[in-house]
């Protein structure tokens, strides 16, 4: 039957609310946009420059605030991309003059420049087993490196005193802040319908879990590197316009001190929620800007003392404080939108004669302690192999080994005929392989639909600009699904599944994946009893109707008695026994390794 | 018949502590439905064992069982989820692992047992809170494992492994503990090391009456160090008894495939 | 010859800034982003002392103390809470670190401060003059490098703040009250850090953002020793080095960032730094 296996909930009106949903994106930004082009009328000249000014720090605030508070890196680098944006508009209008061929000409290099060093920074900072500490140290190199280059540049980049004088755009005063309040709505809009699309999931899943996006397949380096570069170029002409609209840049347009001042007001209004950022910038420039004259110090020390307090107590900034409000007024709560699900035609594996994984030789060693020694292993289509021993025997390294090809060992693996040395571990999935980690690795924040749909982006892709309605699942996932439960509760977030719930969901994620071979660690450790029979049927099936093949890490030897349909020893880093249940089972030395040295 | 002298052996070795355990400076430990685990997972589900002032208990089970997770949760490494745990009729539940040490809590690990780059010295000054006591504690432990003394300045992680687990035990037994935790102390020993080991325990039991909590999956070793037994299955206590002619049949049949 | 004082020099200076935030991360794994700000509290120590007619070396032991003391009531306050979120831990020191600069703003205005000199005049090195200051800053930074792996070798403090370092878990197990051992750790690196500000007001102005500058330098050179002593010392030499060089040969202004994007490469090729030798 592979019809449609509906969601149980299908919400009461579901036709009309999703459209509207979708709409509200473009009505809020269509107000928003309307009242910013009236606002000038009502506000003295130095309201309207200040506000140009923090409407466009804003624009940058929001691009801080998808690289940290969605995607997890946290950055000091957008007033690096920022100021080159605006010293790229400047020099070239000062050198050429602002007709209209050179002032486009200075839009597209104040983008350009940016997205090409975005790209370099990118490579630098994100790497197969880089470190989130590392990108911020990046991050802070960045701007610091670019200020002295503005300070070394001469009369080019005026050095110490910045640039002033250049051709404009011919606008007025209320002209930039129509432009600048443009360009803020516009990108807080692209924003915004990109955090609520399918692939805005992603950026969070980036954050939750690097390692699970690329045990599905996904490229989390070219997806970082993508987004540090596009979002450099959305900096880059925010400079744009504050180089017209003030007609001055200076060094510390590029500076790390401002690379940290965006971080800040970012953390007050709310990281991760776009309109506070927005918002929160926007308060905190304007009030600096009239604060500061009479109290300078005092303004300072008040804005530090809050960073700080809203960092240690509530990291969420402003924006969780207003949404705690408004939790407290009874208000009616729109249902989640749970995607239908769909049966997906599963795609004929080509199956191959030959073994599906061939391990030779392997070896692995840390330092001067051996930890695997000369392993030999052949696994064909439709087996369940069960790697069984004492702690320390290295059966969880020898998963990894097999997972990651960027892990050193010696000997040789291959996969379909394809050996993985070098491979990083999003390659080898594209070869067949799934993952199963023994902690359940999911996307916590994330719901259970959309957990699955990152699990079936590598084939499916994923909208950058809306919600899918479906989701189309291969039968073995929705069967999965169904034995759980897991299909009732789509929107629920990750994070509150039980234990159990979570390790079918990961189950159901790798299986999603139409891998031709899965590698499970302990799937069924901190199982209750009915989990584990749940887990044992789910991987017969797979094995027995799918032709996949399985390896299995498991301390439970009744379960791997049960399922297996061969059993691999190890002890102290060898293979010590490759055979059937029946032999393994029967034999003394197992025995042996259990009970302890049964010595004397 | 090796089997069955190996057990009268044992049982000669536990219950010669046993008579010499008069007026028992060993603390009581009572574990009640004790729950414990990481993240979202437990581990621990529900354990109660009370172990008397003096007795020593064997833990037994396969991998993953949880023996390790219980020790950790005993000690505090581990929070509790819920259950109480009791020394000497207080309870411990929130305390810091410092204090639960104060208390005479001795802790022989299992994973990542040893500062590998730290001399032996080092190591075994780190189980005492002052250097004050070090020479007597010393001295002490250089009884049980003499091969210790001469080589105070080697790096722990340099000494063979059987070498290293007796200084696993021997800095446990530096503050005189009340009660000894220890996690597979045998685990890949040869025989002569394990008789060093059980012989150490032996005399520190005769000695202090130290209360012991052994984690074992050697079962001819646990028979010797203890005198009583409880199986561990996936976080609850499957089955217990005291070490007896039957003992060594009812835990085959927890261990086996 | 000059040259290789000039090395020796700049890497002591670059020690003696780095080595407080050093033992921070080494033991807490936190990066303290108000390094910078003790720095500038260490120099305001020697302003005061010098306003009180104190001996300007007395300002030495009074920065530590006062660096200490205030570093305690940070780890309790601030760090204590972010021990488990790295990232926001930096973040917090460095607004704490705005604090801190606007307080003493507030108290000492701000313009550049004077401090007495703690030694002045030139020393005749192989016929030329050298800044006689510079030779004490070596000597310092012998001197507390010295005083540290004494420290760090020898005592009771020392050891447990190893363990920490090593094996935390471990640490714990064995009755190690680790919160206390971070608590010292940070009270040490903090007065270290206004002991440097103390030594480095003869070779900068003291003025409130004073520490800002020097912060970068520091924090680089620590994850690139990732918290191993002798690498830092390792890494002072060479990246001092390569500023002095490129500032002499190639052009000052990227002499100044030498250190900054040599060890962002290093990093990047190798992430354990200099610490793997």
């Amino acid at each position: 039957m592979p019809e449609t296996i509906t969601a149980a909930r299908p919400a009461a009106g579901a036709g009309e609310r999703p459209r509207l949903a979708r709409a509200a994106p473009l009505v809020v930004a269509l107000l928003a946009a309307g009242a910013l082009w009236l606002a000038p009328l009502g506000l003295d000249t130095f309201a309207v420059n200040v506000l140009t000014r923090s409407m466009i720090y804003a624009v940058l605030a929001v691009t801080v605030d998808l690289l940290w508070g969605f995607a997890g890196i946290l950055t000091f680098g957008q007033a690096a991309f920022f100021g080159i944006g605006a010293y790229a508009t400047a020099m070239l209008l000062t050198a050429k003059g602002g007709a209209p061929p050179w002032m486009l000409a200075a839009a597209a290099l104040a983008v350009a420049a940016p997205v090409l060093l975005g790209l370099a920074v990118g490579w630098l900072s994100f790497y197969h087993r880089s470190t989130a500490l590392y990108a911020s140290v990046i991050s802070l190199v960045v701007p610091i490196v670019v200020t002295q280059a503005i300070y070394s540049g001469g009369e080019r980049t005026g050095s110490s005193s910045g640039l002033v004088g250049f051709d404009v755009l011919p606008l007025e005063i209320e002209g930039y802040f129509r432009l600048a309040g443009l360009l803020l709505v516009a990108v807080t809009l692209a924003a915004w319908i990109l955090v609520r699309s399918d692939a805005g999931r992603l950026l969070v899943a980036l954050r939750d879990n690097e390692a699970r996006c690329a045990y599905l397949g996904l490229n989390p380096r070219r997806l970082q590197i993508g987004l540090t570069a596009v979002l450099a170029g959305v900096a880059g002409l925010a400079g744009f316009v504050f180089a017209n609209a003030s007609g001055v840049v200076a060094p510390e347009n590029a500076g790390f001190l401002f690379g940290t001042e965006l971080v800040i007001w970012v953390a007050l209004g709310g990281r991760g929620t776009l309109i506070g950022p927005v918002l929160g910038t926007i308060a905190i420039d304007y009030l600096a800007a009239n604060l500061s004259g009479d109290l300078p110090f005092l303004w300072q020390l008040l804005l530090g003392t809050a960073f700080v307090a809203i960092i240690i107590l509530l990291p969420g900034g402003l924006a969780d404080l207003a949404r705690r409000a408004w939790g407290l007024v009874p208000h009616r709560r729109s249902p989640a939108s749970v995607p239908r699900l769909r049966a997906d035609p599963s795609r004929a594996a080509a199956r191959t004669d030959g073994p599906l994984l061939a391990v030779q030789g392997l070896a692995k060693s840390y330092g001067s302690l051996t930890v695997l020694e000369n392993i030999d292993l052949t696994v064909r289509a439709g087996e369940l192999v069960s790697l069984v021993g004492p702690n320390g025997a290295g059966k969880t390294t020898l998963m990894r080994c097999l997972s990651d090809g960027t892990e050193p060992f010696r000997g040789a693996i291959a996969v379909g005929g394809v050996p993985t040395a070098g491979l990083t571990p999003n390659r080898i999935v594209a070869l067949g392989v799934g993952r199963k980690f023994q902690v359940a690795s999911v996307f916590e924040s994330l719901s259970i639909a959309d957990c699955l749909r990152l699990a079936r982006a590598s084939r499916a892709g994923l909208s950058p600009l809306a919600r899918a309605e479906t989701l189309g699942l291969p039968q073995a996932v929705l069967d999965i699904l169904r034995m759980t439960g897991l299909d009732a509760q789509l929107a629920a977030p990750a994070r509150l599944l039980s234990h159990g719930q979570k390790q079918a969901l990961e189950l159901a994620m790798v299986v999603a994946l139409e891998p031709r071979l899965i590698l499970l660690d302990e799937p069924t450790a901190g199982l209750t009893k009915a989990e584990r029979t749940t887990i044992g049927t789910v991987l017969k099936g797979l094995t027995a109707d799918l032709g996949i093949a399985v390896v299995l890490v498991e301390h439970d030897l009744d379960f791997v008695r049960e399922i297996s349909s061969r059993i691999v020893v190890l002890h102290q880093g060898r293979l010590v026994l490759d055979g059937t249940v029946d032999e393994v089972v029967g034999s003394a030395l197992v025995r042996t390794i259990y009970a302890g040295g049964a010595h004397g | 018949m090796a089997d069955m002298s190996m057990a009268e052996a044992s049982r000669a070795d536990a219950s010669a502590a046993d008579a010499a355990m008069t007026g028992a400076a060993g603390a009581g430990l009572v574990l009640t439905e004790v729950s414990s685990g990481y993240g979202a997972v437990s581990i621990v589900r529900g354990v109660s064992l009370a172990i008397r002032p003096g007795e020593s208990v064997a833990l037994l089970g396969k991998n993953g069982m949880g023996k390790t997770t219980l020790l950790k949760t005993i000690l505090g490494l581990v929070g509790l989820r819920s259950g109480a745990i009791a020394i000497d009729g207080r309870s411990v539940a929130d305390l810091s692992p410092a204090k639960l040490v104060a208390l005479g809590v001795g802790y022989a690990p299992q994973e990542q047992p040893l500062f590998q780059d730290l001399s032996i010295r080092d190591n075994l000054r780190l189980a005492l809170a002052s250097d004050r006591l070090l020479p007597e504690a010393l001295a002490r432990v250089f009884g049980h494992f003499p091969f210790l003394k001469d080589r105070l300045s080697q790096r722990a992680g340099t000494l063979s492994g059987g070498e290293q687990k007796m200084l696993i035990l021997a800095r446990a037994l530096m503050l005189r503990p009340r009660l000894l935790l220890i996690d597979e102390i045998s685990e890949g020993l040869q025989p002569s090391v394990v008789d060093r080991i059980a012989a150490a325990l032996a005399a520190e039991r005769v000695a202090n009456g130290t209360t012991m909590l052994i984690v074992e999956q050697n079962l001819d070793f646990a028979l010797r160090v203890a005198n009583r037994w409880a199986a561990l299955k996936l976080g609850e206590i499957d089955d217990e008894g005291p070490v007896d002619g039957d003992a060594r049949a009812r835990i085959l049949r927890h261990l086996s495939v | 010859m000059l040259l290789l004082l000039d090395i020796l020099t700049t890497a002591a200076i670059l020690f003696v800034v780095a080595i407080g935030l050093l033992a921070v991360f080494g033991v807490l794994k936190i990066i303290n982003f108000a390094h910078g700000a003790w720095l500038t509290i260490g120099a305001y120590c020697a302003v005061v002392a010098a306003r009180l007619g104190l001996n300007p070396w007395a300002a030495l032991p009074l920065a530590f103390a006062v660096g200490a003391a205030l570093g305690g009531l940070a780890e309790l306050f601030i760090i204590r809470p972010l021990y488990r979120r790295p990232l926001d831990a930096i973040l917090a020191t460095w607004g704490l670190g705005i604090v801190v600069g606007q307080l003493i703003t507030l108290a000492f205005g701000r313009d550049v401060q004077l401090t007495p000199n703690l030694l002045s005049g030139t020393v005749e090195v192989l016929g030329t003059g050298y800044s006689a200051y510079r030779l004490v800053a070596l000597l310092a930074a012998l001197v507390i490098g010295a005083a540290f792996a004494l420290v760090i070798e020898r005592t009771r403090l020392g050891l447990s703040a190893r363990a920490v370092i090593m094996n935390e878990t471990l640490a714990r197990g064995l009755g190690l009250d680790t919160a206390r051992v971070r608590l010292v750790v940070f009270m040490i690196g903090a007065g270290l850090a206004a002991l440097a500000g103390v030594l480095l007001t003869p070779l900068t102005s003291v003025d409130p953002t004073m520490g800002v500058g020097w912060l970068i330098g520091a924090f680089m050179l620590v994850m690139v020793a990732d918290a191993s002593f002798l690498a830092l010392a390792a890494a002072c030499l060479v990246f001092g080095a390569a500023q002095v060089l490129v500032s002499t040969f190639v052009s000052p202004v990227l002499g100044s960032i030498a250190v900054a994007v040599l060890a962002a490469l290093v990093l990047r090729i190798s992430p354990k730094g200099f610490s793997r030798a």
